[in-house]
């Protein structure tokens, strides 16, 4: 096809990739302010919503004004769609990230249990899957998502093993409640970021095989 | 490759040569009936003259030789026993600009059945009304039958040359880039009038236009230098092609 469409389409990546650093840094932002109780870095993340949403926008956008000129075919039309279902699990993934900043808030003044539990672990594991799906997509190498499958298994199981501890403590000691809840809550928001992650391996093989696989 | 249920044409080991130079290069198809076949490829890929295979247009041709097997409902089409009147009547042929005979409507549609000897005027008179509602062109045409066809628009006289293959029954029409002469909107029509064919034809059409081959088409064959590089159903190719050459062809990456 022509330069023009060329261009447009490498474009509708760069800025899908830029939106993986804004979530990217969203997310990681959000676990630090929590870990630190820094309000002021969660007050930030907060703040990148807006931008958040006006850059899936943007990637959408461009999505449907290549659809609309170029009408592309097979892998070209695969980026195209491939892009949009990324930016739409970025999205998410960056506002999981504001909602963990927002749990900040309601932590405040609270000293934090044990550690925060596993929570600062299960968001490492999380936030690998989610650097290593971005960068798949970026260079459209595969080979990473072969234990993506297990990864996110142990992601949701660490999700589990919060909530179970979290239970013990609730009910060991009902002034524990409010943070156990929180902390509940924020695994849920990781568990379902690490399920984005897995989201946009599968955009990602769709966009190299043109196959549709399952990655749960 | 896709599974044909029922190939009402098929080639193998399909070679055709005009004098020194070979347009067609060991091709084997297995078109399904009543469903679009889409030909896609580069200019010169061979697409129309496979196309002219199917009801033996190439005759025509001087110095063009044909070996390997050509067969409609299994009868090998190419057989110097094969009628080839009976044949070019049950397969009929659309082409690029329509060429609507210097005659009325009425008479451009009866023409075929009254070569083939039918002479009552009534069922002449079924027959054309049958042909131009299948050709989606009777209401606009019930009232001017015997106007003369040359004052019918391009879109118009396209649907009137479909009008007269199908007034032959036929039971499979050839389309050679038949919408690369008309306007968006008589395109439109021509699509929307290749979906209901396939009720009861089988239609194969040779397009330039992907987007088309894409939307009226069930299977598609991209050709390149003479050979048959895919055949598959349509999303899969136009989706996911299986050959390289095939995705570089269609996302316009050639050469």
């Amino acid at each position: 096809m022509t330069e023009k469409f060329e261009a447009e389409l490498a474009r509708l990546r760069e800025e899908t990739l830029e939106m993986g650093v804004l979530a990217r840094g969203m997310m990681a932002d959000a676990i630090r302010a929590l870990v630190a109780q820094d309000l002021s870095l969660a007050g930030s993340v907060k703040d990148r919503k807006a931008e958040l949403r006006d850059r899936l926008h943007k990637v959408e956008d461009r999505a449907y004004e290549v659809l609309t000129l170029y009408q592309p075919f097979a892998k070209d039309m695969r980026t195209v769609v491939s892009c949009l279902k990324v930016a739409t699990a970025l999205e998410r993934i960056g506002r999981y990230g504001k909602d963990i900043a927002t749990v900040v808030g309601h932590l405040a003044g609270t000293a934090p249990l044990s550690g925060l539990l596993s929570i600062p672990h299960m968001a490492r594991s999380a936030e690998a899957m989610i650097a290593d799906a971005i960068a798949a997509f970026e260079a459209g190498d595969l080979a990473v998502f072969a234990d993506f499958s297990s990864r996110d298994d142990q992601v949701d199981a660490l999700g589990y093993s919060i909530f179970r501890e979290c239970v013990t403590y609730m009910l060991e000691d009902p002034t524990t409640i409010t943070r156990c809840a929180n902390y509940v809550m924020v695994a849920r928001y990781l568990e379902r970021s690490a399920d984005h992650a897995c989201t946009i391996a599968e955009a990602t093989v769709f966009m190299v095989t043109g196959e549709r696989v399952e990655i749960k | 490759m896709a599974t044909i249920s029922e190939p009402i044409i098929e080639t193998r080991g399909l070679n055709l040569r005009y004098g020194p130079s070979q347009a067609l290069r060991d091709v084997s198809i297995s078109v399904p009936a009543r469903r679009v076949t889409a030909l896609i490829g580069p200019s010169g890929c061979g697409k129309s003259t496979l196309l002219r295979c199917f009801n033996r247009m190439n005759d025509l041709v001087p110095d063009c030789r044909i070996d390997g097997l050509v067969a409609y409902h299994g009868a090998d089409v190419n057989d110097p026993a094969y009628d080839v009147v009976e044949l070019r009547k049950r397969v009929g042929m659309v082409f690029q600009k329509p060429n609507p005979f210097p005659k009325t409507i009425y008479e451009n549609v009866a023409y075929g059945p009254r070569v083939h000897g039918e002479k009552d005027r009534a069922t002449l008179d079924t027959i054309v009304e049958r042909s131009l509602r299948r050709a989606a062109l009777w209401d606009e045409v019930k009232g001017r039958l015997e106007d003369s066809a040359l004052g019918l628009s391009g879109g118009q006289q396209q649907r009137l040359c479909i009008a007269r293959t199908l007034a032959v029954e036929p039971d499979v029409i050839l389309m050679d880039e038949p919408c690369s002469a008309l306007d968006p909107i008589a395109t439109a029509k021509i699509e929307d009038l290749i979906n209901d064919l396939k009720e009861h034809y089988t239609v194969i059409i040779v397009t330039h236009n992907m987007q088309q081959a894409a939307r009226v088409s069930d299977y598609t064959g991209f050709m390149y230098l003479g050979e048959l590089v895919e055949f598959g159903e349509t999303l899969q190719v136009f989706e996911a092609p299986t050959e390289e050459l095939t995705e570089r062809y269609i996302t316009g990456r050639f050469g």
